[in-house]
């Protein structure tokens, strides 16, 4: 096998790399700092469905996000939602405003981890969300599990019927 | 960091041992060690002692000055389990040992609809009738009226007792004054070291963050707050205060990385008798630790009003409410 007569590499690519890997695996901090948000959804059974942003809001108190999902059936749902973790939880955890805003940016096909409206509708909390690679984005939350939200019995899903706002 | 690596140095065996994927393997988790032992911060790497309780050296327990926080993790320093709320109910609050009310504290109790704790009517509600029904009758807040959801002011109580997401708080210490700082809010109050007395506070107007003069017996800071506006809640559960409410608190720094305040509320309008919080206790942050792009200190955390009614329209939505 043929080597080169010297190379250099950068412990700093390395370690630029695995910092974005670390901040994916960030422990869960107190995620009910502001606003009672818990209460409003189910978050005891949570649903994943693959989405598209249509609008991505980086504010206080919880940065809120719509998107469209299309059903199995072809049906487009339009949603609205809040993120679980708040700006200064976000930009500690790496998740700067510029590079939230970038990430999901209207356009963008996301997985998403939602625990819907207790009232119904299509209106939830995100818990958790990846981009198309599998990577953990704009949130501190890594461990989250969930149930595909087309066809699966329990939980709180949209009513027949039920239009998006 | 730059590591050279001399092809010669490669080529010196047959490469079985020496290949150049077993170097980059090894790299990478020099290279994974080391970023890990970053993420900790620096003074996790370099000082033991950083956000230590075990830290003994010599320390000046009138100086209150720092940096502090109740989820010490959030800054990537060792956890701090006494910081942790000693919580009856989900969440943080005054705690302790809440007293009954008056008829008048009652009806005004009955007026709040807040958000956290156990949820009104639950079964978990049900299942912890030993804490007080002020922290098992949380309504969605599409329904409630906690006054953080209109960004108004938190007042004093729930400023110092807020420990989400951190808690993050600043005291800055000058001879007759320290000014405390909250991130949740950017907001500060001021505590008068210089020897004044309380304000008559039929003369001035009503504070949500009181009037405070502090006075230092032993190595014991006491804090004495009058002139609270009423209109704030004494923690997110809803707690209700009249404008004769007298808040103590007394600050000690046990350690060179504590601070603790013990609260007590005396407001015989409302209570029928003093109440007194659960201890609360920040651990010391480094500076260099509290930092994101390379600027140090707290944030500014606002609740700005125009942000709030967007994110209502979210939670009237989650809420079913129009």
């Amino acid at each position: 096998m043929r080597r080169p007569a010297s190379y250099t590499f950068t412990m700093r690519k390395l370690t630029k790399a695995f910092g974005l890997g670390a901040g994916f695996l960030l422990i869960c901090a107190s995620v009910w700092a502001h606003h009672g948000s818990a209460i409003s959804y189910d978050t005891a059974h949570l649903w994943s469905t693959w989405a598209t942003v249509t609008e991505f809001n980086y504010l206080n108190p919880h940065p809120s996000m719509t998107f469209d999902r299309t059903t199995k059936d072809g049906k487009v749902e339009h949603w609205v939602s809040e993120l679980l973790t708040n700006p200064s939880a976000l930009a500690r955890a790496g998740w700067t405003k510029s590079r939230s805003v970038e990430a999901l940016k209207p356009g963008t096909r996301v997985k998403l981890f939602i625990g819907t409206s207790r009232v119904g509708g299509f209106s939830g909390i995100v818990m958790k969300i990846e981009n198309e690679k599998g990577e953990n984005i704009v949130g501190e939350r890594a461990n989250a599990t969930a149930v595909d939200m087309d066809g699966v019995p329990g939980g709180l899903q949209p009513k027949p019927g039920e239009k998006g706002e | 960091m730059t590591m050279r690596i001399h092809g010669s140095f490669l080529s010196r065996s047959r490469g079985t041992f020496l290949s150049r994927s077993r170097v980059w393997a090894a790299a990478g988790v020099f290279a994974l060690t080391g970023a890990f032992a970053l993420a900790q911060g620096p003074m996790a790497k370099s000082d033991p002692n950083v956000s230590s309780d075990k830290d003994t050296r010599p320390y000046d327990k009138h100086n209150f000055s720092g940096l502090w926080a109740r989820n010490p993790q959030t800054y990537k320093l060792p956890p701090c389990q006494e910081c942790r709320d000693q919580a009856l109910a989900p969440g943080y609050g005054f705690y302790g040992d809440v007293p009954p009310r008056t008829a008048e504290g009652e009806k005004k109790f009955n007026l709040n609809h807040p958000s956290r704790g156990y949820e009104l009517n639950s079964k978990e509600a049900a299942a912890h009738p030993e804490v007080d029904i002020g922290m098992r009758r949380a309504i969605i807040p599409a329904k409630g009226n906690d006054p953080e959801g209109r960004c108004e002011p938190l007042g004093a109580m729930r400023l110092v007792t807020f420990s989400g997401g951190g808690a993050t708080m600043q005291m800055v210490q000058e001879k007759d004054l320290i000014i405390q700082r909250f991130e949740w809010t950017w907001d500060n109050r001021e505590i008068w070291i210089d020897g004044r007395q309380l304000p008559k506070v039929d003369d001035y107007l009503p504070r949500y963050n009181g009037y405070s003069v502090g006075k230092w017996e032993g190595d014991t800071l006491v804090v004495t707050t009058v002139g609270l506006d009423d209109r704030q809640w004494v923690d997110q559960f809803g707690y209700p205060i009249s404008d004769k409410a007298v808040l103590e608190e007394r600050y000690t720094r046990p350690s060179p990385n504590r601070l603790r305040v013990d609260m007590t509320l005396t407001d015989p309008v409302i209570y029928t008798r003093p109440w007194h919080a659960s201890p609360k206790i920040w651990a010391l942050i480094p500076k260099e630790a509290m930092s994101i792009g390379g600027w140090s200190g707290i944030l500014e955390d606002r609740c700005i009003p125009s942000d709030e009614a967007l994110f209502n329209t979210f939670r009237n939505h989650a809420g079913g409410v129009k």
